[in-house]
């Protein structure tokens, strides 16, 4: 049998994709088996893990914090990374690669490290207070830390890259002759930033919304170090199974329905941002 | 508590885990590797190693392999997977009850181990405890100065005559006792750990929660908190505050009121070199391994012959010495992974709201 150029290319196209699916297989869907069968197989019934979670009012508040602290992370970040990624395409020769180098910078710092950093420029005594308090700014020392004010700072900090990326990326690609046009056509720099330069940025802005949004939902450290006694997130949770109490039937479900829960997100987003325009703005 | 590095320790020990189950493999390493002891890193692994490990494989003639940090769940994962890579491992007390319970120990065995010079609490059927360290009451120099700090939880909870910032331990462990002594039970009183006495000791608590700016996930938290002034008390590991001593005057303790606890040695369940693990304890509690905690001024020898041979400036610094045990509180560690595990979810309540 001849093979003809179409089933050619598609056999191509299956070896090239093998060696991603294998490493898919190999390393995300059989752990995830696994760790979907732990999550049924507790003592007390194959439900039993989930049953206690979702029936536990203090578990369902923690999912609910964490979910309310990931939307306003990434609120801040989006609206932060916004200009600064407009600045970014302004920008040219040795004051572009400082930017470039400023926003990517932190990315090789260990969270640790920089969580550690902010507590001690955030301090009572520390460097920011002193500033303010010196400056007669405010009258006594800001508590910054130890509250949801820290867990933010610190989480936006960290996640800021991630949106200023895909925004940055995604704004490079327009074409700036229709600015151009808009602007011919009578219209008002804010009626051009509305209507024209905005719309062509949305799929970059929900490129880098779902990116923070995701990655913060698995914060742990940040909130425990930067946090109060009531920064609870649904990572810490399943730390302390894990690692402390060694329930990891119950860290298993909590892992599961955490997945359900951001699938469900997720879905509910693409009604409004279409994900495939999230994913062409790479 | 919490640090990256567990995390990826115990994400690597479930993916692990995970592959092996799933292609079926049972690994036989264990057998070519060296005799591996593990401990929680730090100032507490430095001061194992020099006076413990390392004497200890040149008496009894085979290589010691010392890693950290400590991590309950790898210890599960190797167990259950049958492939143990770590021989003798350093825990706090708490997890002898509970790797007891899900049947990841070695008994120990006391035909090598001799434990007969040891004060019965620190020797279990499970594991036994080689140095001791305690949860104490720390302050910052600045605003307590010498002879003006708290002396007890009582004080710690009054914070009209010791005004200032609190920080206390972020779970139920060690706040339980501290807040029954506030509350004026008796040291013989807190132990068994009723319902009754679980749910006052969090309503003691909740009365100096407006106060406790900081509650506290990770032993270097306490020292750095007090010396920068953020903090004016805390509760504290005895060894960090030592620690800090040596290079900082703006912190100080007491052990007056202190929670004794030991770091126990146990052995994991299955290991190929579980008579080495025996003999290295064995050593681990002898005289002369004991006296070689006492220079080190960290955490301090579990033999109290070894404890007595302090000269004063050392015995100041040490658990065990009579002077300071005598106004301690020894922690239950059984009863402690009793309440820790029963009242997890009223713990959570009370720090969400």
């Amino acid at each position: 049998m001849v093979l003809t150029a179409a089933r050619r290319g598609h056999l191509v196209t299956a070896a090239l994709l093998l060696p991603a699916l294998l490493f898919l297989a190999v390393c995300f869907v059989v752990p995830m088996a696994v760790l979907f069968k732990l999550s049924v197989t507790a003592e007390e019934g194959p439900l039993s893990a989930y049953g206690e979670i979702l029936g536990n009012w203090v578990y369902l508040r923690v999912f609910w914090n964490t979910l309310v602290v990931a939307v306003v992370v990434t609120a801040i970040s989006v609206v932060l990374a916004y200009p600064t990624a407009h600045l970014l395409t302004r920008l040219k020769g040795w004051a572009l690669t400082l930017a470039v180098y400023g926003v990517l910078f932190p990315l090789w710092i260990s969270v640790l490290i920089r969580t550690f950093s902010w507590i001690l420029l955030l301090e009572k005594n520390g460097p920011v207070n002193r500033v303010l308090v010196g400056a007669g700014l405010v009258d006594g020392p800001v508590q910054f830390l130890f509250n949801n004010t820290g867990v933010l700072i610190g989480m936006v900090h960290v996640l800021l890259p991630y949106a200023i990326l895909p925004i940055y990326a995604n704004m490079l690609r327009i074409d700036l002759r229709l600015l151009l046009a808009s602007d011919g056509l009578a219209a008002s720099p804010w009626m051009t930033f509305r209507r024209v330069y905005l719309p062509l940025t949305m799929p970059g802005v929900g490129a880098g919304a779902v990116f923070v949004f995701l990655l913060s939902l698995g914060f742990f450290i940040t909130p425990a170090l930067l946090g109060g006694i009531s920064n609870l997130t649904v990572a810490m949770l399943i730390e302390l199974m894990v690692n402390e109490r060694l329930v990891w039937s119950l860290a298993a479900a909590a892992s599961f329905l955490l997945l359900a829960a951001i699938a469900a997100l997720l879905a509910l987003a693409t009604r409004f941002v279409p994900l495939g325009a999230v994913l062409e703005a790479r | 508590m919490l640090t990256r590095r567990r995390l990826i320790a115990t994400a690597g020990a479930a993916a692990g885990v995970a592959g092996t189950a799933a292609l079926g493999v049972r690994p036989a390493r264990a057998q070519g590797r060296p005799f591996t002891f593990v401990s929680w890193g730090g100032a507490l692994s430095a001061t194992e190693k020099e006076a413990f490990m390392d004497p200890a494989s040149k008496k009894l003639g085979f290589p010691i392999a010392n890693t950290s940090p400590t991590a309950y769940a790898k210890i599960k994962a190797m167990v259950e997977a049958k492939a143990v890579e770590w021989d003798l491992v350093d825990v706090g007390g708490r997890f002898i009850f509970q790797g007891r319970n899900q049947g990841l120990l070695e008994e120990i065995d006391y035909k090598i181990v001799d434990a007969s010079k040891l004060d019965k609490g620190w020797v279990t059927p499970h594991g036994v405890f080689t140095s001791i360290g305690a949860t104490v009451i720390a302050w910052n120099t600045k605003a307590f100065p010498e002879g003006k700090g708290p002396k007890s939880w009582k004080d710690f909870w009054n914070v009209k005559d010791f005004p200032g910032a609190r920080g206390l331990y972020n779970v139920l462990y060690y706040n339980y006792e501290a807040a029954l002594l506030a509350a004026g039970l008796k040291r013989s009183e807190i132990y068994p750990a009723t319902d009754e006495k679980v749910k006052q000791a969090i309503a003691k608590c909740r009365e100096l929660k407006p106060h406790v700016k900081v509650w506290w996930t990770a032993g270097a938290q306490p020292p750095q908190l007090l010396s920068s002034g953020e903090l004016a008390m805390s509760s504290a590991w005895s060894g960090r505050i030592l620690d800090a001593k040596k290079e900082s005057t703006a912190v100080d303790m007491t052990y007056k009121d202190g929670i004794a606890w030991g770091n126990a040695y146990v052995v994991p369940k299955g290991t190929p070199h579980k008579d080495k693990a025996m003999q290295v304890i064995n050593y681990a509690i002898s005289e002369e391994a004991q006296l070689r905690l006492l220079p080190l001024g960290t955490y301090g020898p579990v033999l109290g012959s070894a404890a007595a041979k302090a000269d004063p400036y050392q015995g100041r610094k040490l658990v065990m010495h009579p002077d300071n045990i005598k106004d301690m509180l020894i922690i239950n560690e059984e009863q402690a992974a009793l309440y820790s595990t029963k009242h997890e979810e009223a713990w959570k309540k009370f720090q969400l709201g």
